[in-house]
């Protein structure tokens, strides 16, 4: 069976991250996430797979070029404007002959979900969806079940009309007639396949399929840590051949050091980090339960718990971020869009080629802009726009 | 310049050798041409690309030999396509190299056989007739009749009522592939990869015999044992994966290149570089002169490296293009090291320069990307590049990866002759670790790029102009726009405008500037005012913000001190590539070039 995976979306709540790459791109245990999603599908059983890709496709198809590395055939279908996941589907149509998987490209689930959404549509020849379990089922589709059927998909529902603990698990089963039924759909700005899904319940039986895995969703900068350390707590931690650890260094485990990453004398990488390649921690600093991406250098004596650090970026000597960086230290408020969520741990995100001077502070939750420059000894919070030269 | 392959195995052998061929393409694609042995012999040949080549859609012969031909004796036409047949069409045989006595055996052969084509190939297969007796084997016949050429070549052949190819190698690159149920033969690995990455790199002198279930090399007519080996490189990268452009794709794969060439090489903390190598420390500390040895891009990574090496290494660098290379007088062979630099590793006119090298008894290097390679075998020591498979024949991340490779190379002599301090060295080296990163900033202006060269697209020439390690890139930067646009382009060092070049620049023309660190920006920039007084656009690829009000157009380069330049040759990489794109050129597959170079 061939599995069309979504992939073309940018994820603007995880900006400036997404700012020069696509959402599942993003790395998680030092492998973009839809690598997870990839390897999952092929274990499946898929053999082939047709990634939907549009905003900063590169990136993409620098990771997985034809597949061959996962033992599948890749091909890429490109949707050059975000229109809704049901536009995305029919972009991939050329490709598909018969029935099909469909996955998110940005939630990491386990193949054993996938083959259960397949069976289901085997045994059946229904429409499959898998759902699952969530902590807050308003964020999402919500989907009520009765006897193993859908019975109402809401996206996003107020709190208070949340009718079901299940939601859209973002793994489907079609056969091509879904191609006409997107087309039928009216688009409401965008044309989303929970509309389509909703349409059909008119006329389709829709099979239900409880997720039996575990269901890791990166939306907001503090999940991206949280699903690091669960992927490095459930695979174990990795340290490439060419990494280098000097001996008066510490390294716990698990944590995740990618090629030719170098940890310098003294400096101590705490648990739940994972480094990138090519990334360098300096003499005496301290990185923890961070996300380093490739090329960014970390300076001496540097402290570092609950960050994000972009591509390329530079923490000058003696810089702190993150809890240490303030008296109260630990949770922080964090705005994305134009919601304020209180009290989550998130130390900072430093952007792709920003450059920290020596001695600076970030308090917890600062994003700062991708190639934004901040002068010695300045402290900086909140988020500071892409391309900020901030003097103290 | 060509590329042959050969299946013997249990499945057809047509769609096979087809795909090997498509594989190869990049050593050439004027023409293209199979043969088939299922007892008898059939040939399908025509001047054009592998993809238009008419074959039957299946065959019940597992035995096939192909070829694809960059043409050098004879135009590119049906009849000058390979494979080449006897008079009796029984065999037929494919070849890539040169027969340099094709005329003296042309001449010997004319009375008594019929010749098709304009090519020096076809006096084997005629040979081969007259050899092949009833009671010779083919290889037996084969073997007489590589006693006849010289030359350098890489054939295969087969032959009516012969089971399987008989194959033979002399100064051209020639592999067999291992693979369930069946054996390959091809000018390069990438040819048969998705069948088998378990291979014998064949030496001058072999003949092989490919069946079905055996292979057997012979070297004077003894069997030979050669080394199985198991390639390592994916390369099932070398598809396009995605991107219109082989080209565009190797642009887009430089950071991860970048990383892998200094990944495990460097020691920042010591500041010094690890590379494999064996020179003794006494040669290493009395070495006089270094001399590089180049062609095309590889040499303008060559120059870049005479700047470093000299710097660094305190040691007397000249940089020859390859085909000008002699080992000249006033030199001591014995304190002297001779750098080849290749991508393939199989350029013809390094090879050429490395022998006359290693003849005057020079010491020898390469610095290659092709594991296995002929240059690794016959230089003393090899330094990889290890920027994977590149088949877009404009050579892009191989560029990037060479120079880094040979600052490297620089720093490791530097630190061993004593010239360069572990902290500068630290320095240096820190700066290479911020090469990937700033790279893939550049590649996030694409966008940007393709806007640019939308601009400039129309001018009827482009000058670039460099200084110091500046020039190199301006070298390159024209090199790749002449080869894949088709546009008048040249480089030449900024202070060499005003004495000459400067009376081409007019209002239509272009002039592209290096100004970064690493490039003498301000006294480059003095060109840049002589050429903006004759009106001509200015496009300047700058780290240096004031440069910006005497340009027409900025592209800005991250600061990442003497590794600048290289840097900001990726601008001019993408700046080619969208300037060829636009005007719809087959930009993986540039006229009249082949990607590597395995003809004097």
């Amino acid at each position: 069976m061939k599995a069309v995976i979504l992939a073309a979306g940018e994820g603007t709540r995880l900006a400036p991250l997404t700012n020069v790459r696509p959402k599942p791109m993003l790395p998680v245990g030092n492998r973009p996430v839809l690598e997870y999603v990839v390897e999952a599908a092929a274990e499946a059983g898929i053999d082939e797979v047709i990634l939907v890709v549009g905003y900063k496709r590169e990136r993409i198809q620098n990771h997985f070029g034809d597949g061959d590395a996962w033992g599948i055939d890749v091909t890429y279908a490109v949707q050059d404007t975000q229109l809704g996941t049901g536009n995305a589907i029919v972009t991939a149509e050329s490709y598909i002959g018969g029935d099909f998987v469909v996955l998110n490209g940005d939630r990491i689930v386990d193949a054993s979900f996938v083959e259960r959404v397949i069976a289901e549509r085997e045994r059946t020849g229904d429409v499959v969806m898998g759902v699952t379990r969530v902590d807050e089922p308003e964020l999402y589709g919500v989907v009520e079940v009765e006897n193993g059927r859908v019975v109402d998909v809401t996206e996003k529902p107020p709190v208070h009309a949340v009718a079901s603990e299940f939601v859209n698990g973002g793994v489907y089963a079609f056969g091509p007639d879904v191609f006409a039924a997107i087309r039928r759909t009216e688009p409401d700005g965008e044309l989303a396949i929970t509309k389509t899904l909703d349409e059909m319940l008119e006329s389709h039986v829709i099979r239900a399929v409880q997720n039996p895995g575990p269901w890791l969703d990166v939306t907001r900068p503090w999940d991206l840590l949280t699903v690091n350390g669960q992927v490095i707590d459930r695979d174990g931690g990795r340290r490439a051949g060419s990494a280098r650890v000097d001996d008066a260094a510490s390294v716990a485990e698990p944590t995740v050091l990618g090629e030719g990453t170098s940890v310098q004398p003294g400096a101590v990488v705490l648990r739940g980090t994972a480094l990138g390649e090519n990334v360098t921690v300096g003499p005496n600093a301290v990185v923890e339960n961070s996300i380093l991406l490739p090329d960014a250098v970390v300076g001496p004596g540097v402290v570092l718990r609950d960050c994000v650090v972009g591509a390329n970026a530079v923490v000058g000597a003696n810089a702190v971020v993150g809890p240490n960086a303030t008296v109260e230290g630990g949770a922080a408020d964090v705005v994305l869009g134009d919601v304020v969520h209180r009290d989550v741990r998130l130390g900072g995100v430093i952007g792709d080629n920003a450059d920290l001077g020596g001695g600076v502070s970030a308090a917890p939750g600062t994003i700062l802009g991708n190639g934004a420059e901040v002068g010695r000894g300045a402290a900086i919070d909140g988020r500071i726009a892409p391309g900020t030269v901030v003097r103290r | 310049m060509c590329g042959i392959t050969g299946y013997v195995g249990t499945e057809d052998g047509i769609p096979i050798v087809q795909e090997t061929l498509r594989n190869l393409e990049y050593r050439g694609y004027d023409s293209a041409g199979v043969a088939v042995n299922d007892g008898d012999v059939a040939v399908y040949k025509q001047a054009g690309q592998v993809e238009d080549l008419t074959v039957p859609a299946t065959s019940a012969a597992s035995c096939a030999i192909g070829h694809t031909r960059w043409s050098t004796h004879g135009e590119p036409t049906d009849d000058n396509a390979h494979p080449h047949t006897d008079c009796s069409g029984r065999i037929a045989v494919v070849h890539n190299g040169i027969i340099d006595n094709y005329d003296d055996l042309r001449a010997e052969l004319s009375d008594r056989h019929t010749f098709t084509s304009d090519t020096d190939t076809e006096v084997v297969p005629h040979l081969l007739e007259e050899e092949l007796t009833p009671d010779a084997t083919l290889q037996e016949a084969f073997e007489r009749v590589l006693e006849r050429l010289e030359g350098s070549y890489a054939l295969a052949a087969t032959a009516r009522g012969h089971e399987g190819i008989v194959g033979a190698r002399q100064d051209s690159p020639l592999v067999v592939g291992h693979a369930d149920g069946g054996h390959f033969l091809a000018s390069d690995v990438p040819a048969f990869v998705e069948y088998t990455r378990d291979v014998t790199y064949l030496e001058d002198g072999d003949v092989v015999h490919l069946t079905d279930d055996d292979v057997s090399v012979f070297s004077d007519g003894r069997p030979v044992q050669r080394d199985r080996r198991t390639v390592e490189w994916d390369a099932q990268a070398a598809e396009k994966g995605g991107y219109d452009h082989y080209m565009l794709k190797e642009i887009h794969e430089q950071p991860q290149a970048l990383r892998q060439a200094l990944s495990g090489r460097i020691d920042e903390l010591g500041g010094d570089v690890e590379l494999d190598l064996s020179l003794p420390p006494e040669f290493v500390e009395s070495v006089e002169e270094i001399q590089i040895v180049a062609c095309g891009t590889s040499y303008h990574a060559s120059l870049y490296a005479k700047e470093l090496l000299e710097r660094y290494a305190d040691v007397r660098v000249t940089t020859s293009i390859a085909s000008e290379y002699e080992f000249s007088g006033g030199r001591d062979p014995w304190s002297t090291l001779v750098v080849a630099v290749t991508q393939s590793g199989e350029t013809a006119d390094t090879l050429g320069a490395l022998r006359r090298a290693n003849a005057a008894g020079a010491r020898t290097l390469a610095v290659t990307n092709t594991v296995g390679s002929t240059v690794t075998r016959e230089t003393d020591e090899t330094v990889y590049i290890r920027a994977g498979p590149e088949i877009g024949v404009a050579a892009t991340k191989t560029f990037a990866s060479q120079v880094v490779t040979l600052t490297l190379l620089s720093v490791w002599f530097g630190r061993r002759r004593g010239s360069l301090d572990s902290e500068t060295a630290a320095e240096v080296l820190s700066g290479l670790q911020r090469v990937p990163g700033a790279v893939q900033q550049v590649l996030d202006q694409d966008a940007r790029v393709r806007d640019v060269a939308r601009e400039y697209a129309d001018e009827e020439a482009f000058f670039f102009v460099g200084r110091d390690l500046g020039r190199p890139v301006a070298l390159e930067g024209a090199l790749k726009l002449k080869e894949i646009s088709y546009d008048h382009a040249e480089g030449f060092a900024a202070g060499e405008l005003k004495h000459g070049p400067l009376a081409l620049v007019t209002p239509e023309t272009a002039v592209i500037a290096v100004l970064t660190d690493g490039g003498a920006p301000e006294k480059t920039l003095k060109a840049v005012k002589e050429v903006d007084s004759r009106g001509a656009s200015v496009l300047g690829v700058s780290s240096a913000d004031d440069a910006e009000k005497y340009l027409d157009t900025m592209l800005s380069v991250p600061e990442v001190g003497v590794a600048e330049p290289v840097v900001a040759n990726v601008y001019l990489q993408l700046f080619a590539y969208h300037v060829a794109d636009l005007k719809d050129r087959a930009i993986d597959k540039p006229r009249n070039l082949a990607k590597s170079v395995t003809v004097e």
